[in-house]
Parts: C-alpha cells; sequence; structure tokens
C-alpha cells in the first residue's frame, strides 16, 4: 500500500533515510525511536505536510507529492500529538470535520455523516462526550477525539503521532486494541509514533525502527533487543 | 445549548432588530411623524422639511450603523477565525490604521488621484488590503497570540505617527476635514451613495456565507484544515479581501470606528456557545447592527448639548469589554 522508495527526511540537516520500504494494507506499524530522532517529521512527510529531500512516497503506486489537497484528504488522515480543544465547538461538530472532504459546498452533513460519527464514538466509547465542548473535557478524551475525527474520515491511510501520549491504561490498550481491529476489517494501513514498546509487542505489532539515522521494518525482536538498536 | 436555543435566540434578534432601527429614527432631535418616514420615500417633496431630513439624514444614519455595525463585526468574526486568535480584529491588526493612513494621504495631501470619490473608497480599500497582508505574513512568523496583537499595535503607532507629520504640514481646512472623519460618524453618506454601498454590502456578506465551510474547518487550525482538504492560500486571500472590503469601505465612509470589531464577535459567540460559522454570520450582523443603532442612538439623543463622537463611544464600552476577554482567556 504505502512505499518508501529510497527517502530522506529533514529539514536542513537530513534526519532520517529508508531504503525500499513497503507497508501493506491491513495493518498496523508503530514507529519507535528516541526523542528527536524524527518521527513526527517522518509522519509529517507522509502526509504531504513536509517536502522529503530526497525519495518517494507513494501510496498506491500514487506518489503523495503529486496530490492536490482534496486527494489527500481523501486518502490520509492524520491525528496529531495533541489537540487543544476549541472554544464552543462540540465534540460530535468535532468528529463530524471529518467528513468535510465528502460534504458540500456549505459542509451540510447528511444522515449517513451522522450515523458515521455515532458508530465511530461508539467504537472509541466517547458517546457520552458528544454534546460536550472539546475544550473542557481531559486531555486524554481530547486524543480519542482527534482519533475520531481520522476514523471519521474513513481515508485508506491513518497516521498516528503519539496518539497514547496522554491516554490511561486501560485507553491505552482499547486504542491499540481497536486499530488493529480496523486495519483489518477495514483493510486499512495504520502507522503509530509511540514510546508503548510493551504494549505493542503485547499485540504483536510490526515495528518501523527509527535508529542511527535509519528507519527499518522488524516484525519480530523483543524489547530487549529494540532497546540495544536504538541505543 | 440546544439548536432550538440558538433558533430562539436569532429569533429575537430578529425582532429587536427593528425596535432598535425604529429608535435609531425617532432618536433625531426634531421629531419627525411615523407617516412622513413613508411619504419622503413615496411622495418625496424636496420643500418639506421633514421629508429632506428623513431623506438626507435620518435614513443615511441608519444604513450605516446597519451595515457598520454588521460589517465590521463580520470582518472581526473572520480575522479571529483566521488567526485563530479571539483578540483579532480589523482595528487590533492595523487593518483600519492601513485604511485611515491612506485616507490621511488622500484628505492631507494635495495628490490628485487621492481627491476624487473613488480615490478616496479605493485608496481606503487598498490600505486596508496591504495591511491586512502584512499582518499576514506576520502571523506566519509568531507563535504567541498576544504578540501579533503587540504588532498590530505598533503598526497602529507607527501609522498614526506619519498621519501626525501629515497633521502638521496640512492646512486649516484640510486637517479640519481629516479631524473630523477620524471621529468617526455615521452622518457622512448621502442618499444617493446608499444603493451603491448597500449592494457591495449585501455581497459581501452572501460571500461570507460561501466561507462558512471553510471557517468551521480553520477552527481547529490551519494545518488540520488543509488535511481535510482545504487549500488554505486560496482561502486566506479570500478572507483578506472580504476583511478589507469591510473595514475598508466602512473607515472610509464613516471614519475609524474601534472595538466593535473585536468585542462583537466574542459577545455573539459567547451568547450562542457555538462555534459553527452559519449561525455566527448571522448573529455578528444581527448583534452589530443592534449595538451600533443603539449606540448611535444614544449619541443623537445628546446632540443638542454634546456632540460626542462615535469612535468614542464604541472605545469606552469596547476597551472594557476586550479586557474582560482577556481576564476570562488569558489570565
Amino acid at each position: 500500500m504505502i512505499q518508501l522508495q529510497e527517502l530522506h527526511i529533514g529539514y536542513q540537516r537530513e534526519l532520517l533515510r529508508t531504503e525500499h520500504l513497503f507497508l501493506a494494507a491491513g495493518k498496523v506499524y508503530a514507529l519507535v525511536g528516541r526523542n528527536g530522532i524524527g518521527k513526527s517529521t517522518l509522519i509529517q512527510t507522509m502526509a504531504g505536510l513536509q517536502k522529503q529531500l530526497a525519495g518517494e512516497i507513494t501510496i498506491n503506486g500514487q506518489s503523495v507529492s503529486s496530490l492536490n489537497p482534496q486527494e489527500i484528504a481523501e486518502t490520509i488522515s492524520l491525528v496529531d500529538t495533541r489537540f487543544e480543544g476549541v472554544e464552543f465547538l462540540k465534540v460530535k461538530d468535532y468528529l463530524a470535520l471529518g467528513r468535510a472532504p465528502y460534504t458540500d459546498l456549505f459542509g451540510r452533513l447528511g444522515v449517513k455523516d451522522w450515523q458515521m460519527v455515532e458508530s465511530v464514538a461508539s467504537d472509541l466509547s466517547i458517546i457520552h462526550l458528544l454534546d460536550k465542548f472539546t475544550d473542557e473535557i481531559s486531555d486524554g478524551e481530547r486524543q480519542l477525539c482527534a482519533v475520531g475525527r481520522a476514523f471519521v474520515q474513513e481515508t485508506p491511510v491513518i497516521l498516528l503521532d503519539e496518539p497514547t501520549a496522554f491516554l490511561d491504561y486501560i485507553n491505552r490498550k482499547k486504542l491499540l486494541a481497536l486499530l488493529k481491529l480496523l486495519s483489518a476489517e477495514k483493510n486499512k494501513c495504520i502507522v503509530l509514533s509511540t514510546h508503548d514498546l510493551d504494549l505493542c509487542l503485547d499485540h504483536s505489532i510490526p515495528f518501523l525502527l527509527a535508529a542511527h539515522g535509519e528507519i527499518r521494518i522488524h516484525a519480530s525482536l523483543s524489547k530487549e533487543e529494540i532497546i540495544q538498536a536504538m541505543s | 445549548m440546544k439548536d432550538w436555543s440558538l433558533k430562539w435566540m436569532m429569533f429575537c434578534l430578529l425582532c429587536f432588530l427593528p425596535i432598535a432601527m425604529y429608535l435609531h429614527l425617532m432618536a433625531g432631535q426634531i421629531e419627525i411623524s411615523f407617516a412622513s418616514f413613508f411619504d419622503s420615500f413615496w411622495n418625496y417633496d424636496a420643500k418639506n422639511t421633514a421629508h429632506v431630513l428623513v431623506r438626507e439624514f435620518r435614513i443615511p444614519r441608519l444604513a450605516m450603523a446597519l451595515f457598520a455595525g454588521a460589517g465590521l463585526s463580520l470582518s472581526g468574526m473572520l480575522m479571529q477565525t483566521l488567526f485563530k486568535n479571539p483578540l483579532a480584529g480589523p482595528y487590533v491588526l492595523g487593518i483600519n490604521s492601513g485604511a485611515s493612513l491612506l485616507i490621511a494621504l488622500s484628505l492631507m495631501t494635495s495628490i490628485r488621484f487621492f481627491q476624487s470619490n473613488f480615490g478616496l473608497i479605493g485608496t481606503a480599500l487598498i490600505g486596508a488590503f496591504t495591511a491586512g497582508l502584512l499582518m499576514m505574513a506576520v502571523a506566519q512568523r509568531l507563535k504567541s497570540q498576544i504578540s501579533l496583537l503587540l504588532v498590530g499595535l505598533m503598526f497602529g503607532s507607527f501609522t498614526s505617527a506619519i498621519v501626525s507629520i501629515l497633521e502638521s504640514f496640512a492646512g486649516a481646512e484640510s486637517l479640519k476635514s481629516y479631524t473630523m472623519w477620524s471621529m468617526g460618524s455615521l452622518q457622512q453618506v448621502e442618499f444617493g451613495q446608499l444603493g451603491f454601498i448597500s449592494l457591495i454590502f449585501l455581497v459581501g456578506i452572501a460571500a461570507s456565507f460561501l466561507l462558512v465551510k471553510p471557517l468551521n474547518m480553520l477552527v481547529i487550525g490551519e494545518k488540520s484544515a488543509a488535511l481535510l482538504g482545504l487549500p488554505i492560500k486560496s482561502i486566506r486571500m479570500f478572507v483578506l479581501m472580504l476583511t478589507a472590503l469591510f473595514a475598508g469601505l466602512i473607515t472610509a465612509f464613516c471614519g475609524p470606528i474601534a472595538f466593535v470589531g473585536i468585542a462583537i464577535p466574542n459577545l455573539t459567540r459567547i451568547l450562542f456557545q457555538t462555534s459553527n460559522h452559519r449561525y455566527l454570520i448571522i448573529g455578528n450582523c444581527f448583534i452589530g447592527a443592534i449595538f451600533l443603532l443603539l449606540t448611535d442612538a444614544f449619541i443623537q439623543v445628546l446632540e443638542d448639548q454634546f456632540s460626542i463622537p462615535l469612535n468614542a463611544i464604541t472605545s469606552i464600552i469596547g476597551a472594557p469589554f476586550v479586557v474582560f476577554l482577556l481576564m476570562r482567556k488569558l489570565r
């Protein structure tokens, strides 16, 4: 599904490079690596927000840099580390923004759009938050909402930048299980950056390991091996 | 807040607007019967003082209160959403200053182009738009909401310094006309100009409804909005142009009117408890218009004893409200 072809990413200086990597549909990948190694940069680059220094990212054979904003919105959704909340913006309206690529000029939502919002909210167990304002719920709840908005967007690729950072242990476990289920059921390719090695190992999620300026895929590594590779 | 209470609130505003308009029309010093209002439209008699008064003074002033109130509030709302900053507005961000600077140039220098009616409006629009672009460029480099306001403030001081220099060179006559303009007044438009002005404002308000979806997306930040398929750069330009249109026109016709553009959008948001721009646009038009109608009616009532500049009243009400907002949001 996603191919990273001899990709070099970074700003003025190169941070990370890959050889030829292939990320399959129907799978979840955990992007791990130490602070500042360039995980967020990779995610931003994959979402088309940041230009790569060299190489190419393709999704189903199409180069990401050739997609227009509308095509990107229909292909990739991104969950940022932090969603600050917006005054007087209700959770349900925030989730419904995920339908924006599919609504008309005035952004009117149909019955199906609202059904989508409801079913995602029930998957994430945030139904009780729907009528609350996004700036009046907790950081963890907001993070679940941000994930929900990406689900509502219904894209084949979902990128999540440390989605578990503010979540409690139970919600972390739930979220990972849900991501796995979703990727398998709807044949999505999901990449999340995380520091939760144990949780990923529990769910036997393959690692995208960023270390020493390079990203490699490791399907089965023990915790000790990963830590050693990172340091 | 439920949807029905939003609709109820809009219904109340809809009822209150004609009342405010009526109060404004009746607030003048000379009493005029209701009948002569209609007659001045349908059976206009140029020899009848009441008719002339209505047509040349009351109606233009009423229309400008409506348009300036709605337009300034809308442009404030647009700025606040675009900059994701509740304290943005055409006045604090220097959009007005840009227009004022060019108007000062046109009133106090002898450059021929500026003297024409078209020149005055055109230059005000150019000034407003340029200031908007400048602020946009600065905003890209700033992280903090406060710094942007400080830059706007500095820009305002800078332009007013240039204006003072112009004033020191200006002749008595042009100095007077500039000073009169800078106090802000809704009484400077003639009946004949109203058609043209209403047309522009109605088009502007209609155009802002085209922005409902983009504005609702911008609420969660430019980056997230872009990833939802919003063409950020063109939307930014569209929003800026619309803001400059409202703020520039109003500044050209009515002088600088402070604080309406920052206070009313916040008041609307707090009253409506929503971030949906479909309602916010309507709310801002109504609340802004009602606010300026009542303010100006108050000025008219006192007019035989003192003539208070409009700008002074809006600042006296607006400035404490903005301080209240600061304490509420930023602490």
